[in-house]
């Protein structure tokens, strides 16, 4: 162990071979790539190439920390898993709080690299030193919960941290998740596919080592510092203040008073009296139970919640997050948050992502809705909109991960694929970006968003390049970190001006927060921690104080953006994939706050374009810049592919930010 | 008049920054394993509870310890280990009727709780205020008023 923020080593496993590799996490993987995203970008460009296919062996899972996670500096609490995605064909990751990801690096890894496929079920035990592969025939067929428990009881240890799938993982369900400490989920882009694909059930972790960093001093000034801003002190006390009452559903209410509430399968963003219904109070009052936390938390917006009337009282589980509570009540037109309790339950135990599995399903109510879908198809049933409808949803939600019939095998696809199958115009109502199901935003009501969903590298979703400044009306936050003539443009979230630019800008600072890594909350909802920050405390905690400079720190940024995206030009990604849903584009939003707005994406991908220097015509990347960034070799095999522009030609880049 | 550490168990919600902030403070490394407080949490339940050590009038630990490694600090009120009495016999961890005492592996000795020479850093980072550090004797006082919140809520739930 340096005195670097990292455990100083990483784990390979084939399972295959049934083979353990431990050594020394390479300086150049530190220094270059950061840690998780970043390394996990590196690894997987270097050991992927595009005929490996996501289900396959030679695919590669990677559960990656940072320097920042395991340390006191809040919050810290995350790990990140890499991979290629069975649900959506391209780059994967997906990241879960709780408890770990650090106790990774207390077992001495800052990675572990799955590969290979098991020949019968088995689950990963390490316990500092010792790794061992065990069976986990018995387990097989077993939800998360049943899982869990019974690991930690053979382990005999109530201290060990699990990391598991269920059964939708081991059934192939596209968007399968992985779930750790029972409730916390890597949720997007169907990573328990790949774990059940492999036949690996769970990951038992326990570790008593220490981490240690580079500068005592400097760091105790910046957790000072760190702390005040999380606590009354702080200028985002407001916010923090709300997700501690009330958990991230407080976004509810949000969303809704800008008409960016999804409702009806994506339909609109407005969905009437949701404050009253669905909103923070009446969750609150209805389902809330007790207050958690994910490890080394300053926002702290957890809990636990329960059903306490109606047929399914008693059903307890934590969460749900806002992405939960808006896929299954305004998505289906439902005010019943008993159901939503209980949708929650199914998906954390069978390990299901709510977010693609909830609008999966509302693309089959749409689809039912315009007569594509009928009871034929449907096993009989008459999937209509509203409280009346959500008993269906639970069924299906019981029988996707076990793809008990033909339509909940249909279903367990994801939407893309299903709409694929079923043709006669159904692919409209499949609200996706690039296979990945749309998460609880539009970008209508919020034009940067609808550029974020068409540039992500893992397609529609809220975590990669989202900026929450326009969303949530940041001013004061805007002002402080862009140039005076943007300030009021930026905040005008219906304004496509100056949007690609704050998108580049956002997609680089959680490039670095999801490599360091630190919870996305914290740097999103609320804004507390921006550029200069991530470089401080890279500098104190790694000793590389080349990341102060600013435009080292960017260069670092960039280099993550580009090798994400340029793995997936090596699978045949393109300028026609920076794109969106028609819903998006071509149907004007019919009611609430954002009446009529769509979104227009060619200005802002312009934009976007000009900063990552992206040849407008063909959306690959440029030679000088990606050798710039210290991609040299990316640029070879990229050209020997003929997917390389030698000379940027486009529009030079404004740059908004302040100097 | 010493101070000693009060939890409020309703309040903490298992995040282990106090663990850290330990660690921190003692060994400069960030390591749970290191920290002079655990919390013990059922994770299915959402239940936590930061054990420490409630320095004792009459410690269990101090009495059985045979070389007298374990005394108290009359300034901040904390019973401490002497390192180099310490002979790492384990007897301090077995009689802890709270199992408040660790034994550290590379020190090959006993460490605990040692209030942080009168500044807690457990108390001073716990992002929910579930541990106070608090005047012995009005430790009784602290507990009643959490107690009388409790109730307080509870009726006007009720109402």
């Amino acid at each position: 162990m340096a005195n670097d923020g990292y455990a100083g080593r990483y784990l390979r496993v084939d399972l295959t071979k049934e083979k353990f590799t431990v050594l020394p996490t390479p300086e150049e993987w530190k220094r270059k790539y950061l840690g998780g995203l970043g390394m996990g970008a590196k690894i997987m460009w270097d050991e992927v190439p595009p005929e490996v296919k996501p289900l396959s062996p030679g695919n590669r899972i990677i559960f990656a920390t940072g320097p920042v996670n395991g340390t006191l500096f809040p919050p810290s609490g995350r790990y990140e898993v890499i991979s290629r995605s069975p649900l959506t064909g391209w780059w994967a990751h997906a990241s879960a709080g709780g408890f770990f990801g650090p106790e990774m690096k207390y077992a001495g890894y800052d990675l572990i690299i799955i590969q290979g496929r098991a020949k019968k079920p088995v689950y990963l035990h390490i316990d500092n030193d010792l790794i061992e592969l065990r069976n986990a025939r018995h387990l097989w067929g077993k939800n998360v919960i049943e899982t869990t428990d019974q690991v930690i009881k053979e382990l005999k240890d109530p201290d060990v941290k699990v990391a598991c799938i269920g059964q939708a993982g081991e059934n192939l369900v596209r968007y399968a998740c992985i779930m750790s400490d029972y409730f916390r989920a890597a949720g997007r882009t169907g990573l328990g596919a790949v774990l059940g694909s492999k036949n690996l059930k769970a990951i038992a972790i326990r570790g008593t080592r220490g981490i240690k960093i580079a500068n005592k001093e400097k760091f105790n000034r910046l957790l000072e510092d760190a702390f005040k801003r999380h606590s009354p002190e702080g200028k985002y006390w407001e916010y923090i203040e709300s997700f501690r009452k009330y958990g991230t559903f407080s976004l509810t209410d949000w969303e809704n008073a800008i008409g960016r509430l999804p409702t009806k399968n994506h339909w609109t963003g407005y969905f009437e009296n949701a404050e009253e219904t669905i909103g923070m109070e009446p969750m609150k009052k209805r389902h809330y139970k007790r207050h958690a936390s994910c490890f080394g938390c300053g926002i702290q917006c957890k809990y636990s919640s329960i059903v306490k009337e109606g047929k399914y009282a008693g059903t307890e589980s934590e969460g749900p997050e806002y992405e939960t509570v808006e896929g299954f009540t305004s998505n289906f037109l439902s005010t019943d948050t008993n159901a939503l309790i209980r949708a929650n339950y199914l998906c954390n135990i069978y390990g299901m992502d709510t977010i693609s599995v909830s609008h999966s399903i509302s693309w089959a109510y749409e689809s039912y809705e315009h007569g594509i879908l009928t009871k034929k198809d449907t096993d009989g049933r008459e999937l209509i909109w509203g409280e009346d409808g959500m008993d269906h949803v639970i069924e299906l939600l019981e029988e996707i991960p076990f793809r008990k019939t033909k339509f909940a095998s249909l279903l367990a696809e994801g939407s893309r694929e299903a709409a694929r199958r079923t043709g006669k115009g159904s692919e409209a109502y499949a609200i996706h970006v690039n296979g990945l199901e749309a998460s609880g935003q539009d970008g209508r009501p919020h034009k940067s968003l609808g550029l974020t969903y068409a540039i992500n590298v893992r397609g529609a979703d809220h975590l990669t390049s989202l900026s929450s400044l326009d969303e949530l009306g940041y001013k004061e936050e805007i002002r402080r970190r862009y140039k005076k003539e943007t300030v009021d443009i930026l905040a005008d979230r219906w304004d496509e001006k100056y949007k690609g630019y704050i998108v580049a800008d956002m997609e680089e600072l959680y490039a670095l927060c999801d490599s360091a890594l630190l919870c996305k909350y914290g740097v999103m909802w609320p804004p507390i921690y921006y550029h200069q920050d991530f470089g401080k405390i890279i500098s104190v905690i790694t000793g590389f104080t080349e990341y102060e400079n600013p435009k080292e720190l960017n260069k670092l940024a960039r280099r993550i953006c580009h090798l994400r995206r340029c793995f997936n030009v090596r699978l045949g990604w393109s300028k026609k994939n920076d794109a969106l849903h028609p819903r998006f584009t071509e149907e004007p939003m019919p009611t609430g706050p954002a009446k009529g707005q769509v979104v227009h994406l060619e200005p802002m991908l312009r934009e976007y374009y000009q900063v990552r220097k992206y040849d407008w015509k063909t959306g690959y990347p440029t030679k000088k810049e990606l050798e710039e960034v210290g991609l040299e070799d990316v640029a070879k095999e990229l050209k020997r592919r003929k997917k390389l522009i030698p000379v940027y030609r486009g529009k030079k880049a404004f740059d908004i930010r302040k100097k | 008049m010493s101070k000693i550490l009060v939890v409020d168990i309703e309040k903490c919600s298992g995040c282990r920054i106090c663990e850290l902030a330990c660690s921190w403070f003692h060994e400069e490394e960030f390591n749970p394993a290191k920290a002079r407080l655990s919390i013990v949490s059922w994770k299915k339940a959402a239940i936590n509870y930061p054990m420490i050590c409630e320095q004792c009038e009459k410690a269990p630990c101090a009495e059985v310890c045979p070389t007298d490694a374990i005394y108290k600090d009359e300034e901040g009120g904390a019973w401490k280990v002497d390192e180099a009495k310490c002979i790492g016999c384990k007897f301090c961890i077995q009689v802890c009727p709270l199992g408040a005492i660790s034994f550290f592996e590379e020190k090959r000795g006993a460490i605990k709780c040692d209030l942080c020479d009168g500044d807690p850093q457990c108390v001073k980072y716990c992002p929910m205020d579930a541990i106070e550090f608090v005047e012995e004797d009005k430790v009784g006082l602290k507990k009643k008023r959490i107690s009388a919140e409790k109730l307080f809520a509870t009726m006007q739930e009720v109402k």
